[in-house]
């Protein structure tokens, strides 16, 4: 009898779309950043000040994933990016082939570095390579520090971990030193940026990492 | 027919049937216990369990109480609500993103359900796959919290169209963040114009006193339900 395990065919042809388009975007010098996150947790104000704060210093692109509404591409396309709104239709995650006909439509010449904006959500997201360079997921305050304890794999995959809304910390009992060993204890190299995109406090660490990124990979 | 001379199997489609087949069988198995289900949903952190523990402790000297904690992994929510009084299992998707009326049904048998009169599934947190999956419950309620926006039912339509109740949590929070009650009934307009909504604080209580008077009429609806 012939066994075909469906779930791990996926995954190895997702994986050769993804080197495929992962070694594009080396050789055309583009770093694409599969960002990641909870619904509601702050991407596209992440990115608008990302945007708004290195648009001089680097040629910056966004593809926004979602399911539905464009309201994301709008507001980044407001701030002066080049930007592409790709439906899932239904999809909870963003895969290789998807991300592949996103740049393609949007175009990506003279790019250093494109944000995917994945769809909101902390567990598909984590199990599909995309092609991207870099992966960044984002965890707010008020999610709780518990959560690197009930999604391993997102924190696992996660090249930097940016823990956003930290302005609002005296509302919510969210203690940050628990929250970045538990994610270290999961991934131990995963970089750790505390910040408030509303206030700016600590973004410019973060931007430095960004800029810093984007020139390792041109090398 | 076409001259195909092969068959095309509808492989999502027929999950779906396969799932609705079973969760029918759960929904009769309930009703004729007079047990009100009830399927929680929200995205990560917006406050299942917060507001789990506080409604257990509303309810449990009059219903006896059980929840089904469904996580990806770990089991830190399964302690805190069993310490607030309720009958609680630990479920592990085991990667899954979602709960299906088949593990629910295998989660209800773990459970065991002689002894009671009101059962939460916690699912997984997540807006996307949760929402597409029928458990088998009475009622669907979603969390949604302050800080992740107003603009959540444009972005995660089906999620609020299939609730039955919306609670909106962390509302002592409002001040903090750009959150518009009246933008949230905006985009739902477009989702669900008549979904029932209520604002709560889990961790002041505030809006309990109808939420949980919301939870004890269905409760007694589905108790009348098996006679």
């Amino acid at each position: 009898m012939k066994v075909i395990e469906l779930n791990a065919s996926v995954t190895e042809s997702n994986d050769r779309d993804a080197d495929q388009i992962r070694k594009e975007m080396k050789e055309k010098g583009t770093l694409l950043v599969n960002l990641m996150s909870s619904p509601g947790s702050g991407k596209t104000t992440l990115l608008s000040r990302v945007i708004t704060d290195l648009k001089n210093r680097l040629n910056i692109a966004v593809m926004e994933a979602d399911i539905a509404s464009d309201v994301d591409a709008v507001k980044i396309e407001n701030l002066g990016a080049t930007s592409i709104q790709a439906h899932t239709d239904g999809m909870c995650h963003m895969d290789a082939g998807m991300t592949k006909r996103a740049l393609d439509s949007m175009g990506y010449e003279g790019k250093d570095l494109i944000f995917l904006e994945n769809v909101g959500n902390l567990i598909c997201p984590a199990e599909f390579d995309t092609g991207a360079g870099l992966k960044i997921m984002i965890l707010s305050v008020p999610e709780g520090d518990d959560k690197p304890l009930k999604y391993p794999l997102m924190f696992d995959q996660s090249d930097a971990l940016v823990i956003t809304k930290m302005d609002t910390l005296d509302y919510f009992d969210f203690n940050l030193d628990k929250c970045a060993e538990r994610a270290t204890r999961i991934n131990p190299n995963i970089q750790i940026f505390p910040l408030s995109a509303k206030t700016g406090a600590g973004m410019s660490v973060f931007e430095n990492y960004l800029i810093d990124q984007v020139g390792l990979w041109k090398d | 027919m076409s001259n195909r001379d092969f068959e095309i199997l509808e492989t999502k489609e027929r999950v779906i049937e396969d799932n609705d087949k079973v969760a029918a069988e759960v929904r009769s198995s309930m009703k004729s216990k007079g047990i009100f289900f009830v399927n929680l949903m929200s995205s990560p952190g917006a406050g299942k369990t917060t507001t789990l523990v506080r409604t257990i402790k509303a309810l449990k000297d009059e219903y006896r109480i059980g929840v089904m904690e469904a996580d990806v992994d770990s089991d830190v929510d399964a302690k805190t609500v069993a310490d607030a009084g309720a009958k609680v299992i630990q479920l592990h998707t085991g990667g899954s993103c979602h709960m299906d009326a088949d593990m629910t049904k295998r989660g209800l048998e773990g459970l065991g359900l002689d002894d009671l009169d009101i059962v939460f599934l916690e699912n997984v947190g997540n807006l996307v796959c949760p929402a597409e999956f029928d458990v088998g419950q009475n009622k669907e309620v979603v969390i949604l919290s302050v800080p992740e926006g107003d603009d959540k039912p444009l972005k995660y339509p089906l999620m609020f169209k299939v609730a039955d109740i919306l609670l909106v949590n962390k509302f002592d929070t409002r001040a903090v963040f750009d959150f518009s009650i009246n933008k949230l009934c905006d985009s739902l307009n477009f989702a669900n114009p008549a979904l029932k909504v209520i604002p709560i604080s889990a961790k002041t209580g505030d809006g309990f006193d109808e939420w949980i008077s919301w939870l004890k009429r269905q409760a007694a609806l589905a108790k009348e339900a098996d006679k």
